[in-house]
């Protein structure tokens, strides 16, 4: 493999596969502070001419952390779907991004081929394309899963009602997932971020919200995100739990710092096959986001992208019902701008539906990147546009606890009106019958916005 | 020949016919002046007072069509850009000294790169280094360390409370204090070679959070046992949202004690910290379900 | 595109030379006369009488018989069927064909209805004969070369029109239909100088536009 390209007579050549992906990424902050960014334009567009001639099969040769070093790779490199492999194995990066543009080419078709791809295979095509390259593909691939609704199919655009509430506040909480239900929000998960990482916290919360679910037979899951080792110790507590959460990494080292492993998940998903209370049969939920490897020093000289697309090679591991990136989250010295935020959002989304995932989004900022209000919501419009899986909801997209900027309750129902698309099917037929959303006249129904319409449960608001 | 067909085709240009549309439908009768719709305030709904008892959360604020009403939007507006103000403010370089705490400084020598180089935000910068090594007291048992992090102005409003708080029950928990020193640039991690260089048994870094809406003023807590630098996020516990509307910082630097005192009994710190036993202390230091004063504060008055 | 033509379609155009006096009587020809007849059916009714009209102008013919069928084009016997019969009368072929030349020139090219709407779904006949022949004159009780407005349209547009067009210039009715006519739409002859006939079926075209986009407001808005 000679890696080089010539542009007007400047031959760039570079040492390593690896170098070739980073250079190959758009500009982002996370790269220039891992020292891995193109140096110029010119340079970034001769590392594209180089990443266009490489095979699929060199880059599954070449992972950006070596077979030896890191059990991620390792995992991926034994669970390979290997005749799925083969049918794409000669193309190179440049032909599979032609492949999977082309129009006779289906989503069912790229679904054929995505237990074959390495999470490198993913980032690499993923860098030869534009914004609007990304959101063609991933509007293809249809990704349908299942726990107690179904979540993924076409037309359908659902969200995760995030009530948090910075000391954990039980009827804080409530209050606000009452008021998210009303606005049709909620059909990927009831999901929490706790202040205090406790088992006993965490059973606490599940609990209460199970208990307005029951009671007002509202088909969706719920989701309490504290470590993976907390939520298991809160199983043995005897609560109910739909979805087990954890934060994932791309690098062992990362995963390590995150304070997991292959290993832990493994048991962790054992666990939850038996204790965990949806139906099924997926029930595992992730986020990931670009630049978490690189801020523990576990990203092995790789750029963030392609760290992206190894965590969903992890992922992908647990056949999980939710897997969102929480896209600007991590702060500016990742990602600087709305811009990167923008680009990144649509990459991970991609890259999320090309392996197989369940893909949402959280849109968001916080107050020290440089991104608008505005730019966030038009960043939402292009998920929606994408066919991404799922968006956050939060009361005004104010995350309270986490104090960051996200999509809100308002937020979901616009889209969703502007776009044409609807909750899952289970959960829509329950927002029609509470009469949150009038489809006859596509137009709030008249307990939209009315948190009054969701019957609390005794003892708690 | 009559005109009829040059007369019909002259009446259409004059009707828009040759628009791709058709003509617009007449006006609609002006309808009488509505009543005055703005300001719109939410804190007249049941449910919105209801709520605040509990949550800082803008909720019960209602809708207009699917979007916000024009009192929603300012109030938004605005506490955005008190978040975006508190995040470009910066501790003043003699503020450490003036409040009797040791100044030191990161590598970082401008905010844009505080912002963009984390990495530098977690290592003392020489001079530091040298003054740490010279003037702190070492062996102790917990380093406490104020820092601006992302919010200086949370550092200046309530650092001093919570550092006073924190050094008072760790010292009723049987455990010696360090030097108090305060740090401009830092990020958390900074902790590691402060801890590392005064061979403090526990690290524990205060510092300003990332600001939220309309509140610059959060102050964040990581502890660590043993600090050294490669310490990472999982050896860590951490508190957050530490003011007077969410955990109040007398009562947060209780808790962040128990938290020191089970580190230095148990010999680790972070996700293999076993806390279940401490519950009923963690609960009530932390006062979980102490309902503090939870109002949001309004920010946009505008004469009716 | 509102107010395009909705050109007539001429379904059948025949000769007779020299028809049989019973058949000459009975569709009101006068043997004395007339010998030979010529007859045309058309999917609209009304440009057809102003054709028929037309022939009259252009050749020694008489228009002997001239009706509209019951409910319409949309509703005929058969394929040729269409709207309306009409025939001329002549003393020979060579009148007749010059007659339904100028007939089907006029169905061609001049008289047509007009698509109110977006989807034609409302038609408005809103034309203008600046010199009337000998038929139409006589049914309208005006001179042959006087000048008229020849305006139809279904009953509420057209009802609001009349009185648009009677208002707008000049003019004076010579003969108003109400509803139900056999089409079951409403027409008015009105007649007045050429000009003002123009601003009145200008007007009364105007008027159906309007009624047609907006059937329960006031005409002009507002």
């Amino acid at each position: 493999m000679r890696l080089a390209a010539t542009i007007r007579n400047v031959v760039h050549t570079f040492g390593s596969l690896r170098e070739v992906l980073a250079k190959a990424n758009p500009p982002k902050s996370g790269d220039d502070l891992a020292g891995l960014s193109a140096r110029s334009a010119v340079e970034r567009v001769a590392a594209r001419a180089v990443l266009a001639q490489v095979t699929l099969h060199e880059l599954r040769q070449n992972p950006v952390v070596p077979y030896e070093q890191d059990e991620l790779t390792r995992m991926v490199e034994h669970t390979l779907n290997e005749a799925a492999f083969r049918a794409v194995a000669h193309l190179t990066v440049g032909q599979f991004r032609e492949w999977l543009l082309e129009s006779t080419t289906t989503g069912e078709h790229i679904r054929s081929i995505s237990a074959g791809l390495t999470p490198e295979m993913a980032a690499a095509v993923c860098k030869l394309m534009s914004n609007l390259d990304l959101m063609t593909v991933a509007a293809k691939c249809q990704v349908v899963v299942r726990a107690n609704n179904t979540l993924g199919l076409p037309g359908r655009l659902s969200s995760r009602v995030q009530p948090n509430h910075p000391t954990d506040d039980v009827a804080g909480i409530l209050y606000s997932m009452r008021e998210g239900l009303s606005y049709g929000c909620g059909d990927a998960v009831i999901g929490v971020n706790p202040a205090t990482d406790t088992a006993e916290s965490t059973a606490e919360i599940l609990t209460a919200i199970d208990a307005v679910l029951k009671k007002n037979a509202i088909p969706t899951q719920h989701c309490v995100l504290s470590h993976v080792t907390v939520q298991m110790r809160a199983l043995d507590l005897g609560c109910p739990m739909d979805l087990m959460f954890q934060s994932l990494s791309g690098s062992e080292g990362g995963n390590r710092a995150f304070g997991i492993s292959v290993a832990l998940m493994d048991e962790a998903y054992d666990k939850m096959k038996r204790m965990g209370t949806a139906r099924g049969p997926n029930f595992m939920y992730f986020e990931t986001g670009q630049g978490s490897a690189l801020s523990s020093a576990a990203h092995h000289g790789a750029d963030q992208v392609t760290l992206e697309a190894r965590c969903y090679g992890f992922a992908r591991r647990y056949d999980p019902f939710l897997v969102n990136t929480v896209v600007g989250f991590i702060g500016p010295e990742y990602l600087e701008d709305g811009p990167q935020i923008t680009r990144a959002g649509l990459e991970d989304h991609f890259m999320g539906k090309l392996l197989g995932l369940p893909m949402g989004c959280d849109a968001c900022f916080t107050y020290h990147a440089r991104m608008s209000q505005d730019e966030l919501e038009c960043l939402k419009v292009l998920l929606g546009a994408a066919g991404c899986t799922y968006l956050m909801s939060l009361p005004v997209g104010d995350d309270i606890m986490l104090n960051y900027q996200s999509t809100s309750y308002h937020d979901i129902p616009s889209v969703r009106r502007l776009l044409n698309k609807r909750p899952t099917p289970e959960f829509d037929a329950w927002v029609v019958e509470r009469d949150i959303w009038d489809y006859e006249h596509n137009r709030p129904g008249e307990n939209f916005g009315r948190p009054e319409a969701i019957t609390p449960v005794r003892g708690n608001p | 020949m009559a005109r009829t067909r040059e007369l019909v085709a002259e009446l259409r240009e004059r009707l828009g016919g040759a628009a791709p549309q058709p003509p617009p439908a007449p006006l609609p009768r002006v309808p009488e002046p509505p009543v005055r719709v703005f300001p719109k305030r939410h804190e007249g709904s049941r449910y919105a007072r209801e709520t605040a008892a509990h949550t800082t959360a803008l909720l019960g604020i209602g809708q207009v069509g699917t979007r916000y009403a024009t009192d929603v939007v300012l109030q938004f507006q605005a506490e955005l850009a008190v978040a975006h103000e508190a995040v470009a403010t910066e501790l003043p370089e003699d503020w450490a000294a003036k409040n009797g705490l040791l100044g030191l400084r990161s590598r970082v020598t401008h905010h844009r790169e505080f912002l963009l180089r984390p990495d530098l935000g977690r290592r003392l910068d020489d001079l530091s280094l040298a003054r740490l090594k010279m003037e702190a007291k070492h062996g102790v048992d917990v380093q406490p360390i104020l820092a601006d992090g992302l919010s200086a102005v949370a550092c200046m409003q309530s650092g001093l409370e919570l550092l006073a708080s924190f050094t008072r029950a760790c010292e009723a928990r049987g455990l010696t204090v360090g030097t108090p020193v305060c740090a401009r640039y830092a990020r958390v991690w900074l902790e590691d070679e402060i801890g590392q260089t005064v061979k403090a048994r526990v690290a524990a870094i205060l510092l300003g959070e990332r600001p939220g809406l309309g509140t610059g003023d959060g102050l964040s807590a990581y502890l660590v046992y043993e600090p050294a630098v490669g310490k990472t996020d999982g050896d860590r516990n951490m508190m957050s949202n530490i003011h007077a509307r969410g955990t109040p910082p007398a009562v947060a630097g209780d808790r962040l004690a128990v938290l020191a005192r089970a580190m230095v009994d148990q010999k680790r710190s972070g996700v293999s910290l076993e806390l279940g036993h401490l519950v009923a202390e963690l609960g009530d230091a932390a006062s979980r379900h102490h309902r503090a004063p939870q109002v949001r504060e309004r920010l946009v008055e505008v004469p009716t | 595109m509102i107010l395009e033509p909705l050109p007539p379609r001429i379904l059948s155009v025949r000769r007779i030379p020299n028809a049989d006096p019973a058949l000459l009587l009975a569709y009101g020809a006068d043997p004395a006369r007339h010998r030979s007849l010529g007859l045309v059916t058309c999917d609209q009714d009304d440009p057809t009488y102003v054709a028929l009209d037309e022939a009259t102008k252009f050749a020694h013919v008489d228009v002997v018989f001239a009706k509209s069928f019951y409910a319409g084009a949309g509703h005929a016997s058969g394929p040729l069927s269409g709207e309306i019969l009409g025939v001329l009368a002549a003393a020979d072929p060579d009148e007749i064909d010059a007659g339904l030349k100028a007939l089907v020139r006029c169905l061609e090219s001049d008289a047509c209805f007009y698509g109110a709407d977006e989807a034609k779904k409302t038609a408005v006949f809103p034309h203008v004969i600046s010199s009337l022949g000998h038929y139409l004159s006589a049914a309208a009780g005006l001179k042959p070369g006087d000048s008229m407005a020849y305006l139809v349209a279904p009953p509420m547009e057209a009802t609001i029109g009349f009185d648009m067009a009677l208002k707008a210039a000049d003019v004076r009715a010579a003969k108003i239909f109400p509803p139900p006519t056999e089409t079951n739409f409403s027409a008015a002859w009105l007649t007045g100088s050429l000009a003002a006939c123009e601003a009145a079926a200008v007007a009364f075209c105007e008027a159906v536009v309007r009624v047609a986009a907006n059937p329960k407001g006031d005409v002009w808005g507002g």
